[in-house]
């Protein structure tokens, strides 16, 4: 009977890929937000943080901002996770931006592969293993994000890549993806200090499309700046965040 | 006897006062130097800083412990027959029928001494009770001999039994103070009075030694295999197999609460050698997930002469290994353990440099390159 055959399809399936493998859609959990602590980018997603257990972008040109905006999110989590992962195979991540929004520091793992396929690789398996919040600073290859949808789908792990162009798989892989356009720069006594950037969210499987922001991502110059303080929050129209203050830059 | 494994397992802390966290807050167990503090067992974590401010506090890792009491009782079993190592530092060795005892002291000594970083006190009695006594009576290094165990015993304070504060305070009540005045009641007045764990008390304090020791016994190899008839081609259907056998095999290292060390996979060729491979790992692998990932990357490379006619999969290296129930929370932060392994492995195949931990170094340096030190994780 078709019935019977679909039942031994089904256990073949589960028995050769796991009990993850086939699940019934109304069984399937529904992606808990993980808030970034920027209102605006969390109202954004429209879940109220960013979704856990799936991959999310955040693209743009160069200058717009997504690194810095990437990193104060890592800040966050390296303090709400016990592993925060950064995945870094061009080696131009610098410490110094999370540290000086408040990172915890021991809870933070650069993982700098040799290879592409290495990156992939790590990206998965960390995925695989449950660490908290990845973030990705590269590209990875085509054949290795089915696997890190699926692996942090699994353990419930969050991932996040930056992407400096449009990548087609990338976008597939995505649940959320965040793009920043530079529309001018945050002035400071004569000097510019960040971009002022239009986040935009155009690509969201979890709730409509298309809302937007404004973000004034002022680099953390200065002192640093005691975790309990930020993000320091000021509302301007339609919505603005700065991730840093004019007092604290000062000193 | 060494210091507790929580403590014996870290060697930085030789010397130094130290706090284990039991992970609810409480203190799991103390080195002697905050013991002489006046820190004990089952005080808060706040107590415990108030009677001892400078004493570093670290968390309790029971897998980490347990790994090392079976590497302790795996040395210690080289030395005498029976043996048995508990967390809390204490080892025995039943030296009974050994033709030159006097040799396996001096083994049993060397690898406590190596395992703890420190000399063990060693103590030697016809018994575990009065031999733990001794021991922890005895100078670091040293071997504190009984002769006679009744005598040995009896001005030792009745707080050495094994019973709870309020049988202690009813001993208390009764005047019982010492283990001589315990051992002069009789089992089955004490029994009257405490349950069954007075008479037990009783016999202790007279020498008897009603508590036999609990051999620790060696894990064993396992394996699991399966032959495939008709010879198989397909690398899925390998794949297949595998897969339930890595299944079959966790279930076994499960019951035992062991994790395989070493891996080795044997495939069966027709009409040719069998073909295997084999490889040590760093954390040892107790789950299908973690078996069949090694294993399936292997097979996916395999090049074998003829179709397969049999797959064997063993562990020929055993070691203890917490059980992890993986995936407990979905949907929230991964065990710490999980992830550790994760960053072992990747490090294993791309080296110590491709995971690395944050360091502060001259963090208002100008240089980015001189801000901060990136050392393997």
């Amino acid at each position: 009977m078709p019935t019977e055959k679909l039942q031994h399809a089904i256990g073949a399936i589960h028995v050769r890929f796991g009990g993850h493998a086939l699940v019934q859609a109304a069984r399937l959990p529904a992606a808990l937000p993980w808030p970034t602590g920027l209102p605006a980018v969390d109202r954004l997603s429209g879940i109220g943080g960013l979704p856990r257990g799936r991959v999310s972008v955040l693209q743009g040109a160069l200058g717009s901002g997504k690194l810095t905006l990437a990193l104060a999110m890592l800040a966050r989590a390296t303090r709400e996770h016990t592993h925060a992962v950064v995945i870094d195979r061009r080696r131009r991540f610098d410490p110094w931006i999370p540290d000086r929004l408040g990172a915890d520091l021991d809870a933070l793992t650069v993982v700098r592969p040799p290879t592409a396929a290495a990156a992939g690789e790590a990206a998965v398996a960390l995925a695989r293993a449950g660490a908290g919040f990845g973030l990705v600073l590269e590209e990875l290859p085509e054949p290795a994000l089915a696997p890190l949808e699926s692996a942090a789908a699994r353990s419930g792990s969050l991932v996040l890549v930056v992407a400096g162009g449009e990548q087609r798989a990338l976008a597939h892989a995505s649940s959320l993806t965040l793009e920043l356009e530079r529309v001018g720069w945050v002035p400071d006594r004569g000097r510019h200090v960040g971009p002022l950037s239009v986040v935009r969210c155009v690509k969201n499987k979890l709730a409509a499309p298309g809302a937007e922001a404004e973000l004034a991502l002022r680099y953390p110059l200065g002192p640093r700046l005691p975790a309990a303080e930020w993000p320091r929050e000021v509302e301007r129209e339609p919505a603005v965040v700065e991730l840093w203050s004019d007092e604290s830059a000062a000193g | 006897m060494i210091p507790h494994l929580e403590l014996s397992r870290r060697p930085e802390l030789i010397g130094r006062p130290a706090v284990v966290d039991d992970g609810d807050g409480r203190v799991l167990t103390a080195s002697e130097e905050a013991a002489a503090a006046g820190v004990r067992q089952g005080h808060t974590l706040r107590q415990a800083e108030a009677l001892c401010p400078p004493a570093a506090l670290v968390g309790a890792d029971p897998v980490a412990t347990s790994r090392l009491a079976e590497r302790i009782a795996a040395e210690l079993s080289e030395h005498a027959p029976a043996v048995e190592v508990r967390l809390d530092g204490r080892a025995w060795l039943d030296l009974t029928g050994i033709p030159l005892p006097g040799r396996a002291i001096a083994g049993a000594r060397r690898g406590l001494r190596a395992a703890a970083g420190v000399e063990p006190r060693l103590g030697l009695a016809p018994g575990p009770f009065a031999a733990s006594l001794a021991a922890a009576r005895a100078r670091p290094g040293r071997l504190l001999q009984v002769e006679d165990v009744p005598a040995f015993l009896s001005p030792l304070p009745v707080a050495e039994l094994d019973l709870s504060a309020e049988q202690l305070e009813r001993l208390d009540l009764l005047g019982l103070r010492t283990l001589g005045a315990v051992a002069a009641l009789g089992p089955r007045q004490l029994e009257s009075q405490l349950g069954r764990a007075g008479r037990t008390a009783a016999r202790l304090a007279r020498g008897e030694e009603p508590l036999p020791l609990t051999p620790w016994r060696p894990l064993i190899v396992t394996g699991v295999r399966c032959q495939l008839e008709p010879p198989v081609e397909d690398r899925e259907a390998l794949l297949f197999v595998a897969r339930r056998l890595c299944g079959d095999l966790a279930e076994k290292l499960g019951a035992s609460g062991a994790g395989g060390r070493k891996v080795r996979v044997r495939l069966g060729v027709d009409g040719g050698a069998p073909e295997a491979r084999e490889s040590v790992v760093r954390h040892p692998l107790s789950s299908t997930q973690e078996l069949f990932g090694l294993v399936s990357s292997w097979l996916r490379e395999w090049r074998p002469a003829a179709p397969i006619t049999e797959v064997t999969i063993e562990v020929p290296e055993l070691e203890a290994a917490g059980r992890r129930q993986l995936r407990l929370w979905m949907g929230g932060d991964g065990s710490a353990e999980e992830v550790r392994a994760a960053l072992e492995r990747l490090q294993d195949r791309h080296g110590t440099e491709v995971a690395l931990s944050v360091r502060r170094a001259l963090d208002t340096s100008p240089l980015a390159g001189q801000r901060y030190r990136l050392v393997p994780a």
